[in-house]
């Protein structure tokens, strides 16, 4: 199985319309163009849909980059 | 129209609706939207184009979705917050249309529900298909 950052490389890419964005664990919102809030919530939608899982948003709101994310994402992937 | 609240809502759930493309329709939306394309005004220009008459505005019968959920899925409490659309095939004056919707995927923490949506024409030639993206407000 690919790891979780080299997945969610196309996804943003898709829902940000940016073929050459570079994804990093560093990654957030502010240093990434175009991740708007209604953008956050199609990234979290395609996130859940290609992954099979899904976030409350109490644990969205507690992450701060996209490296937080895939943390989440290892427990619960449980890898 | 329906009211169906977040908590109501769930994969798989479906509405369906139907309407007739009429000339007023054509008339109206060229003045509110302003495009005169003659594909949409010119039956000769439509024909010489290829196709066997007046073709019916695309974005026309995608505001048809916008009833679909606004109306029908959830209705009332309806906040539309994005729709990706492609246009199969086109849709004539005349034409009646079956618009139809299924909730397909809800993102409980943001609560988002997309709908997967068609329009057909009386033939079961499908006009265009959509994905689109509603809230559902507390109102």
């Amino acid at each position: 199985m690919p790891n979780i950052l080299s997945q969610l490389e196309p996804i943003f890419r898709d829902i940000l319309d940016n073929s050459r964005l570079n994804l990093t664990r560093e990654s957030d919102a502010s240093n990434v163009a175009g991740w708007d809030s209604l953008a956050h919530i199609n990234l979290i939608s395609a996130i859940e849909q290609h992954f099979g899982i899904s976030f409350t948003l109490g644990e969205l709101q507690g992450l701060k980059n996209v490296g937080e994310m895939i943390e989440l994402m290892e427990l619960k992937l449980a890898i | 129209m329906n009211s169906y609240r977040w908590d109501e809502l769930s994969e798989g759930l479906s509405h369906e609706f139907e309407a007739q493309l009429t000339q007023s329709m054509l008339k109206e939306f060229l003045e509110l939207s302003g495009d005169q394309n003659p594909l949409h005004t010119d039956g000769e220009f439509a024909r010489k184009a290829g196709f066997r008459d007046i073709v019916v505005y695309g974005m026309l019968t995608s505001a048809l979705y916008s009833t679909l959920v606004g109306v029908y899925l959830p209705g009332r409490y309806c906040l539309l917050q994005g729709i990706d659309v492609d246009f199969v095939n086109p849709a004539f004056l005349g034409d009646h249309v079956r618009i139809a919707g299924s909730i397909s995927y809800l993102n409980q923490a943001y609560r988002r529900a997309e709908v997967k949506a068609s329009i057909h024409n009386g033939d079961g030639q499908m006009i265009s298909r959509a994905k689109i993206r509603v809230g559902v407000h507390e109102h």
